[in-house]
């Protein structure tokens, strides 16, 4: 068959069939598990070393004191990595250098908002108040 | 001195967001001469990376153009642990050697749809974006995002390929290969196509190497040239890629060049999956501090080549990163390649040579004989208000 009599057959069958493109936000977009989305350091795990804020190329994240009432004896300088999902690139680079892998990733990636987003709240979430470690 | 209409093309474009500038000279329709205009996106790279470490600047460096990211990760990083004395395990080369490839692939079937886009024929611009979209997705699958692949790192890389991903880029290939074939032969074989293309831009071979043309450009015009074979990177020295070249140097062979480099693409990504060493591509630890000294460092973009001259002075930072991009010379010395042709062949011969540009919605009158030059609106252009002599 001629190229030019496939194109036409596979236009002609495109009228007929489901859209290659998806209505999102109606509809979900299909993002692999790979995929690297949204992710924030695990308190439990972090040491405080700041080697993810050293290495990040965007300048997004920043070492913060943990709350008074929060405290973890792996991290003898109680302070903790905020990721400010503004300024991420999503390049993984403080996923990969952390010595203690201590950052849980996902695939999400709906993160447009009103408001600017950091990793603050979600960070504090697993942590429970007054644990010892 | 004869008088001529100016029009500028350029530098917003509603097809390719790239920000050019063309001044095309008219002498009725025939184009007298181009000048081309850049500078309008510079975006101060080479000085941010001056700034920042080794580490931070492959994400800077690799920031510089959207499509072809993982070829310039490559360049500075293969620079970088030249500096360094770091390398990379054999399995981590052979992943950068498929991600690289598969941009390749995306890179010219996206040129190819934007050119269908030039010359109207939107349809086959959709089909190929479509079928574009699932090489995209294996980039993700593989390195975790579509477009920025950012999995190079100083001694590897970041994500070790799994079997099943591996199997799954195999499987999608196959998918590809026919459509690349496919899309081939409408390139070749499409009348429209055929009478928009052919013969149009035409570059000798003398004059693609007098000006300095690189990539597919140059391979078009008869000289076989690929960084890839001539000094080989990465894994390419066991993959031995075959150079594609055509004797045409039309805007049609540029194109069907493309079309055939995609295809080549294929058989060295299935090939690295078939020949893919075992070991752990991921480094422990990261090198952060280089010696004194300079490096070059070059690879084959699917633009052409790519050139980092990277110096150093000890310690954490870069002292210069110089990057010479194939397109700033594709574009920037390709103005011979314009003249008499014709008004309408412009965003043609410029989309032939991968970036692309636009048609303002006005016209600059020149006088050279009174010295006048007036910004004239498209609109009183068209309703006959402006007299051009």
């Amino acid at each position: 068959m001629s190229p030019k009599l496939k194109l036409l057959r596979e236009v002609i069958s495109n009228i007929f069939s489901r859209p290659a493109t998806i209505q999102y936000p109606r509809e979900p977009a299909a993002v692999s598990s790979e995929y690297r989305g949204l992710h924030y350091p695990d308190l439990n795990k972090c040491i405080g070393c700041s080697l993810c804020m050293v290495d990040c190329p965007a300048n997004a994240i920043k070492m913060v004191k943990l709350p008074p009432d929060y405290t973890n004896p792996k991290n003898p300088r109680g302070i903790y990595p905020v990721v400010d999902y503004g300024k991420c690139v999503f390049c993984y680079q403080c996923v990969f250098v952390c010595p203690v892998k201590a950052y849980i990733t996902s695939n999400k990636f709906d993160m447009a908002d009103y408001v600017t987003h950091n990793s603050q709240a979600l960070s504090l979430k697993t942590i429970r108040k007054g644990d010892k470690g | 001195m004869a008088k001529y209409v100016e029009v500028p093309v350029g530098p917003q474009h509603p097809a390719l967001h790239e920000p050019i500038m063309l001044r095309v000279k008219l002498d009725g329709e025939v184009v007298e001469g181009v000048d081309i205009v850049t500078g309008y996106n510079h975006r101060g790279v080479e000085k941010l990376g001056e700034k920042n470490s080794w580490v931070r600047d492959i994400y800077i460096f690799s920031r510089i153009c959207g499509i072809c990211n993982a070829v310039h990760a490559q360049t500075y990083t293969q620079g970088v642990e030249k500096l360094m004395g770091v390398e990379p395990p054999p399995r981590a080369k052979y992943i950068r050697t498929i991600v690289m490839e598969l941009e390749r692939i995306h890179s010219h079937m996206l040129i190819n749809a934007v050119m269908a886009e030039a010359i109207g024929f939107d349809t086959l611009f959709m089909l190929i974006m479509r079928d574009r979209e699932r090489v995209m997705h294996l980039k993700e699958i593989i390195t975790g995002q579509r477009v920025h692949a950012d999995i190079h790192i100083i001694g590897g890389v970041k994500r070790d390929l799994k079997p099943e991903t591996a199997e799954k880029v195999l499987r999608v290939l196959d998918y590809i290969e026919a459509r690349l074939k496919h899309y081939k032969k409408v390139f070749e074989e499409d009348y429209t196509i055929r009478k928009r293309l052919e013969d149009v831009g035409k570059i000798s071979k003398q004059e693609a190497l007098k000006h300095s043309l690189v990539g597919p450009v140059l391979r078009a015009s008869g000289v076989p040239s690929d960084v890839r074979v001539d000094d080989p990177y990465s894994a390419y020295d066991e993959l031995k890629p075959n150079i594609v070249v055509r004797h045409e140097g039309d805007s049609l062979a540029r194109m069907l060049l493309r079309w055939d480099e995609a295809l080549e693409s294929v058989r060295l990504i299935r090939a690295a999956i078939k020949n893919m060493p075992k070991g752990n591509p991921v480094p422990k630890a990261i090198k952060r501090a280089a010696g004194k000294g300079e490096v070059f460092s070059r690879v084959e973009a699917p633009r052409g080549e790519l050139i980092y001259h990277i110096v150093s002075t000890g310690g954490p930072k870069p002292y210069r990163i110089k990057v010479r991009t194939p397109s700033f010379n594709n574009i920037v010395n390709s103005g011979f390649a314009y003249i008499g042709e014709r008004l309408a062949d412009v965003p043609v011969i410029l989309t032939s040579f991968d970036p692309c540009i636009s048609c303002t919605e006005r016209v600059l009158v020149v006088d050279e004989k009174k010295g006048l030059r007036k910004w004239v609106p498209f609109m009183a252009l068209s309703r006959g208000e402006i007299r051009v002599a």
